[in-house]
């Protein structure tokens, strides 16, 4: 005897409507992308058409330049250079606001708020806009570099870490209320010893994005390899960049590598 | 009388402390490593004090370009131009996103070690890898401007490539953390595998992974801009033309309308997220956590 | 001395912790508070020491008024008074001398809390508070590698650094096995009569309540409801204070 085999089978009960947020949402979902793909004047069309224009190209792009690479090593030099110096001095900031912009350890709500917009409103610029403010202000050249990467390491180290602080086990900073201790000495002593490791990973993986935006950074004006395959690019020396992207995915790869192992190490 | 009186009577033997020699010598790595950085860089530091002295005088033209009339010559114009741009932006990250996330839901499943077979998924990880180490601008630059030409279709599509990188990892990552029971069932019960597929695996990490596409969003729409000053369009071509001519009223309004608008997107984003993940059962700080990396 | 008229405590969410509780203690004496979870046992300890706000009434402690103290008198009052939890609230990442360093922050400019450059006069002091627990050798050990008891001890001798007048103790053997249960609590009891420190303390057994409370009080529900020496504090007071007839889990295990 089957299931369905049953005799007098009861009402069966209605299968519910879809929700009506779900279709809206999937109407809306639909009705954006129909509408973004217009504005933009999306299409795979020039894949077919160009592809034999494009193809000249792909095909110097197969061929690296590899002799260019003994030019390129001092520019990965100011990249990593630049790098160290916006993460060490952008997570040294960004501790500071992370502070402020925990409950945790602010306890003046007023200034929690404030520091929230503050870095809302800092993290709301890709760093290429903070590139080329820093170039207006200090002339092309590594300098902008730095600044920028300093200002946008902020943002994210302040928020990553303002997330751990907030969840960190009370208990010792009961201890400290009770024992009268003040703003600073718990948040160094009852906070920091336990946010650290976790603090230490996220300076890593800053430094580690530092390298990736690297390109951004010098097509922008803010020096190191990007500004290299800037000038490469407009000369149309492309088995010169494509000598250079392949170099920075060995850089890339073995900072990752060298990075998470040091923080496993860490947590 | 207090607790260090009348201990003083009874002194025993102070444990030594321990010595600070490897603490001292890291932070005075440290601190070499920094300076080094700092030299090796190229920098000009003596161009620091400009930050103040130049600082002040654009940002003060940045905010007088804020409270002209903005039905007023030229500024009507730099309004319309800045929302224009911003508009062409967010469609390049959506666009983007879309691309990036129907892409990514295939290579997720043949990337996920409870999935696939172990080659395909070792083949699939080294491609997602391999995208996720470059950033958008380059696959902008190699692949796309020599055969798009030039414009926001080429950045949507470097965007879409770039977030299949990310998104394929993290929807490979959710399909690994399933739960197996179901799973179970459904081979029990004679389940061929494509509705084992659709109905245990895919069911389970739906809201992840939308979640995970709506941040990618996020993350696209300030990718736009970079992509914007190679001229792929959007707000980043029409913000490194006002740069190139330095004017400054034209850079606050952009740069306020960057700013509000990407507020405003990652609020109803977060909204939307937070909403999803609420019913869902999967862990809130999880998924912030995964995406992240992202 | 200690001194609360008329106490109320009510949380934001509207559960009462305090119902007008009236209570002297005098200095140097050792009080034990008994009840059932949720019977005020932990807001009165937490009253004293200003963590929680009083709602009504009035709460002095030597003279200084608690209720609605501003933040600078209360953070002065409670650097006179060590506080010991259930958890113990260490951090765990940390040595030990940092962690005992912390009962005297109250007293250590930030400039030189922040980078931790204690004197040799801080260490010192932090090494008799150990001392006094019998762990000095343990001060540059990390408190990650501590056992429970230990770890008790390291948050007495925190407490001790404070140099206090008074010692709130929040069942602090509540985490131990009984062995080191008696241990900490003979300890609390030594430092109470050495020092002449007040010192009050929750518990939930009932035998170390009549073992080592000179005077025992019991809470229920928010209210005082018993008050006078461990001997008088037999079984049907107990059935009286926690509502219902004792059981085995009323006694320290391995004791009964």
């Amino acid at each position: 005897m089957t299931v369905a085999a049953s005799p007098a089978a009861p009402a069966r009960p209605r299968k519910p409507r879809p929700s009506r947020v779900l279709i809206l949402g999937l109407v809306a979902v639909a009705a954006t992308t129909a509408w973004a793909g217009w504005e933009i004047g999306f299409t795979l069309g020039p894949l077919l058409e160009n592809f034999s224009n494009g193809w000249v190209v792909v095909e110097q792009f197969l061929h690296p330049n590899w002799s260019y690479l003994g030019n390129a090593w001092t520019a990965w030099l100011e990249t990593i250079s630049i790098a160290v110096v916006a993460s060490f001095f952008g997570v040294a900031v960004g501790l500071v606001f992370a502070y402020m912009a925990s409950r945790v350890t602010n306890r003046s709500t007023p200034l929690y708020r404030a520091t929230k917009w503050f870095l809302a409103v800092l993290r709301s610029l890709p760093d290429v806009a903070y590139v080329l403010i820093f170039v207006a202000l200090v002339g092309v050249g590594s300098l902008a570099g730095i600044l920028a990467l300093f200002i946008f390491n902020i943002g994210i180290a302040a928020k990553l870490t303002a997330e751990t602080i907030d969840a960190v086990d009370q208990g010792p900073l009961e201890a400290a209320d009770a024992s009268g201790a003040g703003t600073f000495a718990r948040a160094r002593w009852a906070v920091q010893p336990q946010i650290l490791p976790n603090f230490l990973s996220y300076a890593l993986y800053i430094f580690e994005l530092n390298i990736r935006s690297s390109v951004v950074i010098g097509y922008a004006g803010g020096g190191g390899i990007g500004q290299l395959i800037q000038v490469q690019f407009a000369r149309f020396n492309f088995e010169n960049v494509s000598a250079i992207v392949i170099s920075m995915f060995v850089v890339v790869l073995l900072i990752d590598q060298l990075s998470q192992h040091l923080r496993r190490r860490l947590v | 009388m207090n607790a260090a009186s009348t201990a003083s009577e009874t002194r025993t033997v102070r444990p030594e402390e321990p010595g600070k020699a490897r603490a001292t010598i890291g932070a005075i790595a440290l601190v070499v490593v920094v300076l080094a950085g700092g030299f090796l860089s190229n920098a000009d530091w003596g161009k620091l004090p400009d930050i103040f002295t130049e600082g002040g005088k654009y940002f003060s033209l940045m905010l007088k370009g804020l409270v002209q009339n903005p039905f007023s010559e030229p500024y009507s114009e730099y309004w319309s131009a800045a929302l224009g741009g911003m508009l062409e932006s967010i469609s390049m990250a959506w666009i983007g996103t879309m691309i990036g996330a129907v892409l990514s839901i295939p290579m997720g499943f043949l990337a996920a070690r409870n999935v696939s077979h172990p080659v395909v998924v070792q083949v699939t990880r080294v491609i997602l890898n391999a995208i996720r180490t470059l950033p958008e601008l380059v696959f902008a630059i190699i692949l796309l401007l020599p055969i798009f030409g030039f414009g926001p279709n080429a950045g949507a599509l470097a965007l879409g490539i770039g977030a299949v990188g990310t998104l394929g990892k993290l929807t490979a990552e959710a399909l690994e953390g399933i739960d197996p029971g179901p799973v179970e069932a459904a081979r029990a019960a004679g389940a061929p595998g494509s509705a084992i597929l659709r109905w245990t695996y895919w069911s389970q990490v739906l809201p992840e992974v939308l979640a995970f596409w709506l941040y990618r969003f996020e993350i696209n729409i300030r990718a736009s801009a970079i992509l914007g000053i190679i001229g792929a369009g959007g707000i980043g071509s029409v913000l490194s033309q006002a740069f190139r001519y330095r004017e400054w009223d034209f850079i606050g309004i952009l740069l306020f309308v960057i700013i509000v608008v990407t507020v405003l997107v990652d609020a109803v984003s977060g909204a939307v997220r937070h909403r999803i993940i609420a019913g869902s059962g999967v862990s809130d700080t999880k998924v912030e956590q995964d995406a992240a990396t992202l | 001395m200690i001194e609360l008229t008329g106490v109320t405590v009510r949380y934001p969410n509207g559960v009462v912790g305090l119902d007008d509780v009236s209570l002297t203690i005098p200095d140097g004496e050792f009080v034990v508070v008994v009840g059932l979870s949720g019977a005020g046992k932990s807001t009165l300890i937490r009253t004293i020491n200003g963590l929680v706000p009083v709602t009504e009434g009035s709460l002095t402690v030597d003279g200084v008024e608690m209720a609605g103290a501003s933040q600078r008198t209360m953070r002065d009052v409670r650097s006179g008074i060590g506080m010991i939890f259930q958890s113990f609230n260490l951090v765990k990442r940390t040595s030990v001398m940092n962690n005992v360093m912390m009962g005297q922050m109250h007293a250590i400019p930030a400039y030189r809390s922040l980078i931790g450059a204690w004197t040799a006069d801080e260490k010192e002091r932090a090494f008799r508070s150990l001392e006094r627990v019998g762990i000095v050798e343990k001060a540059w050990t990390r408190a990650s590698q501590l056992s429970g008891g230990q770890q008790q001890r390291v948050a007495i001798a925190r407490a001790l650094a404070q140099d206090p007048k008074v010692m709130l103790a929040d069942e602090p053997v509540a985490s131990l096995d009984p062995p080191t249960a008696q241990m900490v609590m003979k300890d609390l009891q030594r430092i109470n009569r050495e020092l002449g420190i007040t010192t009050i303390v929750n518990l939930h057994f009932l035998d170390l309540a009549r073992q080592f409370g000179d005077r025992v009080i019991g809470m229920r529900e928010g209210r005082m409801v018993f008050d006078g020496t461990g001997a008088e504090a037999d079984d049907a007071v107990f059935e009286e204070i926690y509502g219902r007839s004792l059981t085995a889990d009323d006694v320290l295990p391995g004791q009964a």
